[in-house]
C-alpha cells in the first residue's frame, strides 16, 4: 500500500464577519478579500473544509494545514440530486450531478484554481497573442484515452467539427467567440477566436470544449458514446444504469502521477446514485446506504449539520439568489418602482424564510464577499432595506401624473411576483409580499410556475418581478457579460435593459488580462446594476458535499503542478482522482 | 356476449384514441415555447433554435404533428428523447419492469392483508376487532403514502438500519437484494390500498353473510371458517376485483412521487425527469403510455366480470 502527505488545506473561507459588514452592519471597515486573521487559525476543520457548526459571527481561515495519510481502495457510493442526462460533453448539458460523473470520466484541459484564475491540467501550458485572439495550447505528452487511443493535437482538432454541432458545444463556442482550432504539430493546439477573449482558458475548463473525447468513437456511434463514454480521466465505465446506477472503476494506465509521486486515482471504484428527493439522499448517507452525497439546497444542508456520523464541506461561492425586473414592461421601467420595492427586501427575513439562516449570506452583487471579484464600492451601492426610503420612491411615482403604467395618479402600484413554486421560496416570496404589500402603495399578485415554465417566461420575456439567481464560479465575463450585452442579441439580459456604458466595461474586462483593471470594471457594472435596481438580492447559495468520516480529499485536490485546486467549487462537485479512504 | 366483447372493445379503442389526443393537446398547451425551454438561458448557437424547431416539427400545425405522432406510436415509434437521444420506446421497456414490479408488489400486500382483516371485520361486526381494524383502515387512508415513505425510511434505514434508505437492485442483483430495495417502495404504497380494500371486503362481505345460503350453510353446521372464505368470500370479492384492476392501472402512473422519494428508476421517475426538462416526445410517450394500461387493464377487468359472474354472461 502506498502513501502520501496530503496538504490539508480550507481553501474556501467563509467570512461570516466580514460579509456582514459589507451588508449594512457598521461594525468594520474592513475590506478586500483576505482576512485570514491568525487568532481564528485554532478553528475546527474537517478534511481540511470549513467547520460546519460556525456561528455566524465567527470568522474563520482561508487556509488550514494538516496532514493525512492518503490510502488506495475502497469505493465510494454517492448520491447526486438529479441524474446526468447524457455523457457527450459536446452534446448533453451538464449541471452539477452530471459534472460529478463526468469529472470521473473525462479531464479538463484547463482546470480552475483557488485565486479564481486558471492552471493547465491536461494541457501543459496555455498561452495567447497580444490581443487575446490566438491561444496556443502545448499538450501534457503521453496521455491515453481508456480505449488505447493517443490524445494529440489532432484529437482536439477533430473534436471541434462535432463540438460545433453539438447542442452544447454549439452554444459555448458561439459565446467564446471560438472561431477554428488547428494541430501545428503533435501537440501544440492553436485556437483561433473571432474577438478579443481573455477569459478563454475559462472555456477549456468546461465540458463542452474543455474535455477532450475520443472523436472517431464519437462521431462513429454518437448515441452510444452517451452510457459508454471514452475519456483520458481517472475512471472508466464499468455500468451505466440510468436513472439509478452509474458505476466506474479505477484507470489503471491514468497518466497523472501527483507532486509527491503517488499514481492516481485511489479509489478502486465509484458508484453514482441519482437520488432526487433531498431528505432520501441525507437519509441515504447516515443510514450508511450511500456513502457521499451532494446538495445544492440550505434545507438539507441544515439537516446534515444536525445529523451526526458524517461530515460537511460547504461552500457559498459566488451564485446568489434574489431576483429581478423586466424593464420593459410598466411600472417596472421606473427605477423608483425598482428602487422602492428593492429597498424593501429584507434581506435577513429572507433568508430566514429561505432556511438559510447561520447559512446563507446576505449579498450584494454576483460575487460573494470572499471572492476576488467582490468589490466595497458595490457593496455600498447595493440598495439595502429602508422602509421609509422606499415608501417615499414609491409615492413619488404614485403620484407622477407621468407615471408610465397609465394609471392615473393615487392609484396604486400593480406588481406581480413570480417564484418557482418550491416551498422556501414561496416563504420567502411571502415575506417580500407582505412587506410589499405593508407600504399600502402596491397591489401585490403572486404567481407560480414550475422551474421549466419559469425559466422559459425570463427567456421569453413575460416576466415582470421575478425570483432568479446570479453568479456562477467561473471568470465573471460568463455571468456578467450576456447580462449587460444589448437585449436584443443576448437572451441572458433578463432586465432587457440596454446600457451602452455597461457594455462597453464589459468588452473593455474581456479585452484585458490586467487583473486589477478587471475587478474595476466588472465592479463598475455591479454599481451600476445596483443603482439602477435591476436586480435584488438574498443570500449566497451554499452547497454541501456531505460524507462519511473515512473519506478524504474532496477538498484538498490539487493541479499537476501541485497548485491547489478549488475544492469542491463551483456547486459542490467532486475531483475524484485525489479523493481517498481512510477507514 | 360476443357483441358485449365487441362494444367492450369498441369503447377501448374509442378511449384510447381520446387518451392520445388529450395528452398531445395537453402538452402542446404547456406554457412556454419548448424551444427556449431546451435551450435554457446559456448562449445559443445561430441557427440552434431553428433546428430544434424543426426536429420536433414545431412549425407544423397541431393537427399535423398528432396525426404524424400517431401514425407513428401505432407503429410502436414513439420518437426519440431530444434530451438524451434514447428511443421513448426503449425508456418505457427498461422503467416498465420496475414499475410495474412495484404495483405488483403492493396490491399483493394490499390484497393479502386486506382479505383477512376485511372479513374478520365483517365476521366480527361491531365488536372490537371490527373496531380496532376500522381504526386501522381510517389510519391507512388518511396517510399520504409519501408521508409514509418517509416515516418507513426513516424506521428501517435511519433508526433500524435493516432496509436501504433508496437505490433499487434489479433482479439480476439477486432476488433477495431485488426485495430489500423495492420492499420500502411497495409496503408505501400498500397502505392506503390496503386501507380500501378491506373497507370494501368488509362491507360486501357483510351483505354476502345476509343472503340464504349462507343462514343455509351455518344450518348444516359448517365451520365458520369454511363458510366464510369458501363460500361468501368468491361473491364478495367482485368489486374487490374491480378496484384491484382500476388500482393497478392506476399505480402504473401513481408511482411517480413514491418512484421519486425512494429513487426507484421507474416509469414515474422518467417522467417526472422529463417534465422538468420539458422533453415532449418522453412526456407524451409514457404518459399515453400508463393512460393505455390503465385502460386496458379496466377493459380486461370488465371482460373478466362475464367470466366471473354468470348474471352478466347470460346477459
Amino acid at each position: 500500500m502506498r502513501q502520501r502527505r496530503v496538504v490539508t488545506a480550507l481553501a474556501i473561507p467563509l467570512v461570516l464577519a466580514f460579509v456582514a459588514a459589507s451588508c449594512g452592519s457598521d461594525s468594520s471597515t474592513e475590506t478586500g478579500t483576505d482576512t485570514t486573521t491568525e487568532e481564528n487559525t485554532e478553528t475546527e476543520t474537517t478534511d481540511g473544509g470549513p467547520a460546519v457548526t460556525a456561528a455566524p459571527e465567527e470568522v474563520q481561515t482561508s487556509v488550514v494545514e494538516e496532514t493525512e495519510t492518503a490510502v488506495y481502495g475502497g469505493t465510494v457510493t454517492i448520491g447526486l440530486e438529479s441524474e446526468a442526462t447524457g455523457l457527450r460533453p459536446w452534446e448533453d448539458s451538464c449541471s452539477s450531478p452530471c459534472y460529478h460523473i463526468m469529472r470521473s470520466i473525462y479531464d479538463p484541459l484547463m482546470e480552475q484554481i483557488g485565486d479564481g484564475g486558471y492552471g493547465p491540467f491536461l494541457a501543459e501550458s496555455l498561452s495567447s497573442n497580444d490581443d487575446f485572439t490566438v491561444w496556443t495550447m502545448t499538450l501534457r505528452p503521453d496521455v491515453t484515452f481508456h480505449n488505447g487511443t493517443a490524445l494529440t493535437a489532432q484529437t482536439i482538432a477533430d473534436m471541434f467539427p462535432l463540438q460545433q454541432a453539438g447542442a452544447a458545444g454549439s452554444s459555448i463556442i458561439s459565446a467564446s467567440n471560438l472561431t477554428g482550432v488547428a494541430a501545428l504539430d503533435e501537440l501544440t493546439v492553436e485556437y483561433t477566436l473571432s474577438k478579443p477573449t481573455v477569459a478563454f482558458p475559462a472555456t477549456l475548463a468546461g465540458a463542452p470544449v474543455g474535455f477532450p473525447f475520443d472523436p472517431a468513437a464519437a462521431a462513429a456511434d454518437s448515441a452510444g458514446y452517451s452510457t459508454n463514454p471514452i475519456g483520458t480521466g481517472p475512471f472508466v465505465m464499468v455500468s451505466r444504469d440510468i436513472d439509478n446506477e452509474t458505476v466506474v472503476e479505477r484507470n489503471p494506465d491514468y497518466w497523472f502521477t501527483d507532486v509527491d509521486g503517488n499514481q492516481l486515482p485511489f479509489l478502486d471504484s465509484i458508484s453514482f446514485r441519482p437520488i432526487p428527493d433531498e431528505g432520501t439522499r441525507l437519509d441515504a448517507l447516515i443510514s450508511g446506504t450511500t456513502n457521499a452525497a451532494q446538495s445544492l439546497r440550505q434545507g438539507t444542508i441544515r439537516d446534515a449539520r444536525e445529523a451526526s456520523g458524517i461530515e460537511l464541506i460547504e461552500f457559498q461561492g459566488n451564485v446568489t439568489g434574489g431576483g429581478m425586473y423586466n424593464t420593459d414592461i410598466a411600472p417596472y421601467d421606473d427605477v423608483r418602482v425598482r428602487s422602492g420595492l428593492s429597498r424593501m427586501n429584507d434581506q435577513e427575513r429572507v433568508i430566514e424564510a429561505l432556511g438559510g439562516t447561520g447559512i446563507s449570506l446576505p449579498t450584494t452583487q454576483f460575487f460573494s464577499a470572499d471572492s476576488v471579484w467582490w468589490t466595497q464600492e458595490a457593496a455600498d451601492a447595493y440598495q439595502t432595506f429602508d422602509f421609509e426610503a422606499a415608501k417615499a420612491l414609491l409615492q413619488e411615482y404614485i403620484d407622477d401624473p407621468a407615471r408610465s403604467d397609465g394609471k392615473a395618479p393615487g392609484e396604486k402600484i400593480d406588481v406581480e411576483l413570480s417564484c418557482p413554486p418550491d416551498p422556501t421560496l414561496i416563504a420567502a416570496m411571502q415575506v417580500i409580499e407582505q412587506v410589499w404589500t405593508g407600504s399600502e402603495l402596491v397591489n401585490v399578485s403572486l404567481t407560480q410556475f414550475d422551474q421549466a415554465t419559469h425559466i422559459n417566461n425570463a427567456v421569453s420575456d413575460t416576466h415582470k418581478a421575478h425570483c432568479w439567481r446570479w453568479g456562477g464560479e467561473g471568470d465573471p465575463s460568463a455571468p456578467v457579460n450576456p447580462f449587460v450585452a444589448p437585449a436584443v442579441d443576448s437572451v441572458a439580459n433578463f432586465t432587457n435593459f440596454d446600457d451602452p456604458e455597461m457594455l462597453a466595461w464589459s468588452l473593455e474586462a474581456s479585452a484585458t488580462d490586467d487583473f486589477e483593471l478587471r475587478k474595476e470594471l466588472y465592479g463598475k457594472i455591479m454599481i451600476r446594476i445596483n443603482e439602477l435596481a435591476l436586480t435584488w438580492y438574498s443570500g449566497g447559495t451554499a452547497v454541501m458535499i456531505a460524507h462519511a468520516p473515512g473519506i478524504k480529499g474532496f477538498n484538498t485536490w490539487t493541479l499537476p503542478d501541485g497548485t491547489l485546486g478549488t475544492g469542491i467549487a463551483p456547486e459542490a462537485q467532486a475531483r475524484w482522482f485525489q479523493v481517498f479512504i481512510t477507514e | 356476449m360476443a357483441k358485449r366483447i365487441a362494444f367492450i372493445l369498441l369503447r377501448l379503442f374509442a378511449t384510447l384514441f381520446a387518451v392520445t389526443f388529450l395528452t398531445f393537446l395537453m402538452v402542446a398547451l404547456l406554457p412556454g415555447d419548448p424551444v427556449d425551454t431546451i435551450l435554457g438561458t446559456g448562449p445559443r448557437a445561430p441557427g440552434i433554435e431553428e433546428q430544434i424547431r424543426d426536429d420536433l416539427n414545431l412549425d407544423d400545425p397541431f393537427f399535423v404533428r398528432y396525426v404524424s405522432w400517431l401514425g407513428n406510436a401505432v407503429t410502436g415509434d414513439l420518437g426519440t428523447s431530444y434530451i438524451t437521444d434514447q428511443p421513448v420506446a426503449d425508456t418505457i421497456q427498461s422503467r416498465l419492469p420496475v414499475t410495474a414490479q412495484i404495483a405488483f408488489m403492493s396490491i399483493f400486500l394490499a390484497v393479502a392483508i386486506a382479505i383477512p382483516v376485511g372479513v374478520l371485520g365483517a365476521y366480527k361486526q361491531g365488536k372490537w376487532p371490527d373496531t380496532v381494524s376500522s381504526a386501522g383502515v381510517q389510519v391507512g387512508l388518511s396517510i399520504p403514502n409519501f408521508v409514509f415513505g418517509i416515516f418507513l425510511i426513516w424506521l428501517f434505514a435511519v433508526q433500524l438500519n435493516w432496509l436501504p434508505a433508496s437505490n433499487w437492485n434489479r433482479f439480476s442483483d439477486g432476488i433477495v437484494d431485488n426485495l430489500k430495495t423495492s420492499i420500502l417502495p411497495a409496503v408505501s404504497l400498500a397502505l392506503a390500498q390496503m386501507a380500501l380494500f378491506s373497507r370494501l371486503v368488509r362491507s360486501d362481505m357483510m351483505a354476502t353473510l345476509r343472503e340464504n345460503y349462507i343462514l343455509s350453510a351455518r344450518a348444516k353446521g359448517l365451520s365458520d371458517s369454511y363458510i366464510l372464505f369458501r363460500h361468501a368470500l368468491r361473491p364478495s370479492s367482485l368489486s374487490l376485483m374491480t378496484i384491484v384492476g382500476i388500482s393497478f392501472g392506476a399505480l402504473l402512473g401513481g408511482t411517480v412521487i413514491i418512484e421519486s422519494l425512494f429513487a426507484v428508476p421507474g416509469l414515474g421517475f422518467s417522467l417526472i425527469a422529463a417534465i422538468n426538462g420539458r422533453d415532449i416526445l418522453v412526456i407524451q410517450g409514457i404518459t399515453v403510455f400508463i393512460a393505455a394500461m390503465f385502460v386496458i387493464i379496466n377493459t380486461i377487468v370488465d371482460l373478466l366480470y362475464a367470466v366471473l359472474d354468470p348474471r352478466i354472461r347470460r346477459k
